[in-house]
């Protein structure tokens, strides 16, 4: 088993952080999530949290070794279960490898909540990833292709920092720009 | 916007997100803290129904594009059983598992 985690903020409301969400892809930086469907959403009568159920479909890059043992093709499928709860602000995302799910998985958590060094216009972001390998192979060769999933896992999470931050830009500074200046 | 993972949907899929996009905006507006929980079960109340009236339709119309989409993927079976290992019905579940 591999971990991988990180924390940093974005300079944004945590309100500002979820409505810039629905528009995270496509960016530059994320070329390698080519589509994002809605599968189920629901709002709770009684806590107002809204829990989304996502399927995206990725192109990954695996090395040739990877794709030769596993047979993996092009398309790999990711599954994303979100809940946003406006009333503690706080909102949790879940996600997890479909395709090939039986050789490796890879379970990722993020948080998202307002920063608590300046709660009104800071959001901290949290993510942890776990991935592991199923099958019962050579531990040697288990380790390696845990270690690569983790490393490309990183080199994805900052390229989804840069990406989401450059989206964040776009979306808020020019709204805000006649009111608020730029910020 | 992203792309839905069937071209035939994309055009749902848009307008459907456009949708939310506009509505989720106004519902993360933070309440006054002194709001009490009836307060804001009756707000949530009156927000859900505007989502179902302004929504509603376009959604039915992309689920029922998508789902076709996700069978003929061949992405059912994958999906059932990750809900099965994880059914992630309530936001404790993400928490917990951590």
């Amino acid at each position: 088993m591999h971990f991988f985690s990180q924390s940093f903020h974005y300079d944004h409301s945590w309100a500002h952080v979820n409505v810039g969400l629905g528009f995270k892809y496509p960016n530059p930086y994320c070329t390698h999530v080519t589509t994002v469907d809605v599968l189920d959403r629901s709002i709770d009568p009684n806590t107002g949290i809204i829990r989304t159920e996502k399927v995206l479909g990725c192109k990954q890059k695996a090395p040739i070794w990877i794709v030769k043992i596993l047979g993996g093709s092009e398309d790999a499928f990711v599954r994303e279960v979100s809940f946003v709860d406006p009333k503690t602000q706080r909102t949790s995302i879940h996600s997890e490898n479909l395709s090939l799910s039986q050789y490796i998985t890879c379970i990722e958590r993020i948080h998202y909540t307002p920063a608590p060094s300046n709660m009104a216009e800071r959001t901290l972001f949290s993510q942890t990833a776990e991935i592991q390998t199923r099958m019962a192979i050579w531990r040697s060769v288990a380790d390696k292709m845990e270690s690569w999933m983790t490393e490309r896992f990183g080199q994805n999470a900052e390229l989804g920092r840069e990406g989401f931050e450059g989206v964040l830009r776009n979306l808020w500074d020019r709204k805000d720009s006649p009111t608020m200046g730029s910020s | 916007m992203a792309h839905s993972l069937a071209a035939k949907c994309t055009p749902l899929k848009q307008s459907y997100d456009s949708c939310f996009n506009t509505w989720f905006e106004t519902y993360l507006k933070p309440l006054p803290s002194t709001a009490t929980q009836s307060e804001r079960e009756e707000w949530t109340k009156g927000k859900t129904k505007e989502y179902e009236e302004k929504c509603g339709k376009v959604w039915e119309a992309y689920r029922d594009c998508v789902s076709k989409a996700v069978k003929d993927k061949g992405l059912e079976q994958m999906l059932d059983e990750a809900r099965g290992e994880n059914p992630l019905v309530d936001v404790g579940s993400v928490d917990e598992e951590r």
